[in-house]
């Protein structure tokens, strides 16, 4: 089968593109893939990609950022869309030829945006994909509405957690369209896992507010003062750095807590520590705690929506505690660092049950997928099964669907207002 | 130009290497292609000052592992005269040279290198990634050497908590902080020595860094006299027994006011300890 994925920017850093690749990497065992990448900006990728994997991009900026069509905005790519600012003309166009020529069995869109151009240009005999790595709750209203319109015509929605994809069922009304968790892979890691002996804690992200470093380092304080031998690594970088090293200095931590700077990859740091650590207050997935466990550590992370939970098994591979408990996340660290065999137990149990998110089990769940929507599809049946709870759920989306666009309408008009008193 | 480097950083080489605690490194890459690397070595190669010329190079033999990669081995000894060595694929004797890449770089063992007493010579060496992406190895080389263990900065003073390596202290024993550039100027600490002779502590008072009036900004290099005869040998303090290659920017040390100065305890680019006195603005 040949499978196309329709991604924002192959050439940049970051997890939708990390997964991206993971995933063409492993589904080129069996299929044909390919990588199309709307824009360009370099010569090549962040990020390593496998070789049997082609790469072609739609737009290259280093040539057409000042393309007349690519100075007008963009009419398909909604313009609710977080990238809106990043499309045009140019790239409405690039899209529409690449799916209306695409010779693939399969097409996925990998953010909202390139979703809608999947569902309504990609011709009528490919199957459509639209994959979601952020989360429809966090979606601004107005875009909600123009999912809920173009996400119709899709086969496939695939969401990275099993709350997003509730969410989606349940507030979304979207007859005939299947829609699953997929969750990220992970690539198996090449080191050997963690032993659990090393007196550091590992934590990795960009550091921006979201992510709550700060409380995590206000929780390592009393972990410092009662174990003073232990350091908390912070690999990353962003906004928050130099905040982020005042409030070690004013803690007197900076003998134990560090900014190590970006890490990529992250896994010979991974395996530098014992316990893996996360305070965001929002995860739509979790790459990162997969990326420890997978090393053998275990995580202590908030219960934060909505990876999180469906990633660690509390008290078995790692610890979940409340969002913004500082003192909840001090005595879960506490609880590892001071309990050696503790610490080595749930590593070794991390290990183990973090494999459901090796590549393997993933691109099974995902070929699965493609063929149960694919023979939907030649055997004229609606992919999604009729539910008894379907009328219910149909009605209730009607709710979430007037609610949306009463906001959408109410903020477009508050838009217009400001923009005429300006 | 940019172009060029990507494309010469996507086709070199990759080396990932493992660090034992001992000092041993082994370098593992896949087998480059045989018409252009007939017999492959990788090459160390002392980084020259700048506009000299290159005079110290160790060649490492190449052998074919079990799963099919070349590996080398950097034993620990010889130990490694102190720089930083480019590490390169050469494509055999007298051959041209392709710089290596950095695959994962497995240094868990050395995290902490710092809980193991050293003999003299004391050698280090950590693998580190250049800032223009290419694999190379840090070393470093000192008959004793002060190990900083923590640092804390009150208002008044800076107190440094260190082990000595490859020396013991002796009655007599002192800290000196030297001006930098300044022709010999110094002050005098008394540490604090540990029962062992290896653990020490001492604290310097913010007022006896300040420049006299006039003066401006000024740096301290920190070292300890292991004892009070004629002779003893000044040991550098600094932080090398872990895996960071480049220490400044991560362990930053808070500074202090001290009249229209700040005073800060922090880490050369070479690691070694220095005090920064800044007139403020």
């Amino acid at each position: 089968m040949k499978i196309s994925f329709l991604l924002h920017n192959a050439y940049g850093i970051g997890g939708t593109i990390t997964t991206t690749f993971n995933l063409a990497q492993a589904l080129a065992d069996r299929h044909e893939v390919e990588i199309v990448s709307v824009l360009r900006h370099r010569e090549l990728p962040n990020h390593t990609l496998d070789p049997r994997v082609a790469l072609r991009p739609l737009v290259d900026l280093r040539q057409e950022k000042e393309h007349p069509l690519h100075l007008r905005p963009a009419r398909v790519f909604p313009v609710a869309e977080y990238r809106y600012h990043q499309y045009s003309e140019l790239t409405d166009q690039r899209i529409a030829e690449a799916l209306a020529t695409t010779d693939a069995e399969v097409v996925i869109g990998t953010r909202p945006g390139l979703n809608v151009h999947v569902a309504r240009q990609a011709p009528a005999h490919v199957l459509r994909v639209g994959q979601e790595h952020l989360t429809l709750d966090n979606h601004p209203p107005r875009l909600r509405t123009t999912l809920r319109r173009a996400y119709r015509r899709l086969d496939v929605v695939t969401t990275v957690t099993e709350a997003d994809a509730a969410a989606y069922r349940r507030k979304m009304r979207l007859p005939g369209v299947r829609v699953e968790a997929l969750p990220n892979s992970v690539p198996d890691p090449v080191l050997p896992p963690a032993d659990g002996t090393a007196k550091v804690i590992v934590a990795a992200g960009r550091l921006v507010p979201v992510k709550r470093y700060d409380l995590l380092i206000e929780a390592f304080a009393p972990v410092a003062a009662a174990h003073p031998d232990w350091q908390l690594r912070i690999y990353g970088k962003g906004e928050e750095h130099t905040r982020l090293r005042r409030l070690i200095e004013r803690l007197g931590l900076h003998n134990n807590a560090l900014l190590m700077g970006a890490a990529a990859p992250m896994e010979a740091e991974w395996v530098k520590g014992s316990i893996g650590a996360t305070a965001a207050n929002f995860e739509p997935f979790g790459m990162t705690i997969v990326e420890a466990m997978r090393c053998g550590l275990p995580v202590v992370s908030t219960d934060c929506p909505y990876g999180p939970a469906e990633i660690i098994e509390d008290g078995a591979d790692g610890r979940l505690v409340p969002v913004g408990d500082r003192d909840a996340l001090t005595a879960a660290l506490l609880d590892l660092v001071g309990d050696d065999e503790l610490r080595r137990r749930m590593g070794r149990t991390a290990l183990s049950n973090a494999r459901r998110f090796g590549p393997v089990p993933v691109v099974e769940q995902a070929e699965r997928l493609i063929e149960a929507a694919a023979t939907a599809r030649r055997t004229g049946r609606p992919p999604a099964p009729p539910e008894p709870a379907r009328l219910r759920r149909a009605l209730a989306g009607h709710g979430f669907a007037a609610r949306d666009a009463a906001y959408a309408a109410a903020s477009a008009a508050r838009r217009t207002i400001r923009g005429g008193q300006r | 130009m940019t172009t060029t480097t990507e494309t010469a950083l996507s086709t070199a080489p990759r080396a990932s290497c493992t660090a034992d605690a001992d000092g041993r490194i082994t370098f593992h890459l896949a087998p480059p292609d045989p018409a252009a690397f007939p017999s492959p070595r990788l090459l160390l190669r002392l980084r020259p000052k700048k506009g000299q010329p290159e005079t110290t190079l160790r060649v490492l033999t190449l052998t074919t592992a079990g799963d099919g990669r070349l590996s080398a081995v950097l034993d620990p000894l010889p130990a490694l005269p102190e720089g930083r060595w480019d590490l390169c694929l050469q494509t055999g004797p007298e051959g041209e040279r392709v710089r290596l890449r950095p695959g994962l770089r497995d240094l868990r063992a050395l995290v902490d290198g710092h809980v193991r007493d050293r003999p003299s010579p004391v050698a280090v060496r950590i693998p580190y990634v250049t800032k223009d992406g290419y694999l190379a190895l840090r070393t470093w080389l000192r008959d004793a050497h002060v190990e900083v263990a923590g640092i804390d900065v009150t208002d008044r003073s800076t107190t440094v908590r260190a082990r000595l390596h490859g020396a013991s202290l002796d009655a007599g024993a002192s800290v000196r902080l030297r001006l930098r550039g300044g022709k010999g100027v110094e002050r005098t600490v008394a540490p604090r020595a540990g029962a062992d002779g290896l653990d020490l502590a001492f604290t310097v008072d913010h007022a006896d860094l300040l420049p006299g009036s006039g003066a401006g900004d000024r740096v301290w290099d920190v070292f300890v006299l292991a004892g009070s005869g004629a002779g003893t040998p000044l040991i550098r303090a600094g932080r090398l027994l872990d895996d960071v290659a480049d220490r400044k920017e991560i362990f930053v040390h808070p500074a202090a006011t001290a009249g229209e100065f700040t005073v800060r305890p922090y880490y050369t680019v070479d690691n070694d300890l220095a005090v920064e006195v800044v007139r403020r603005t």
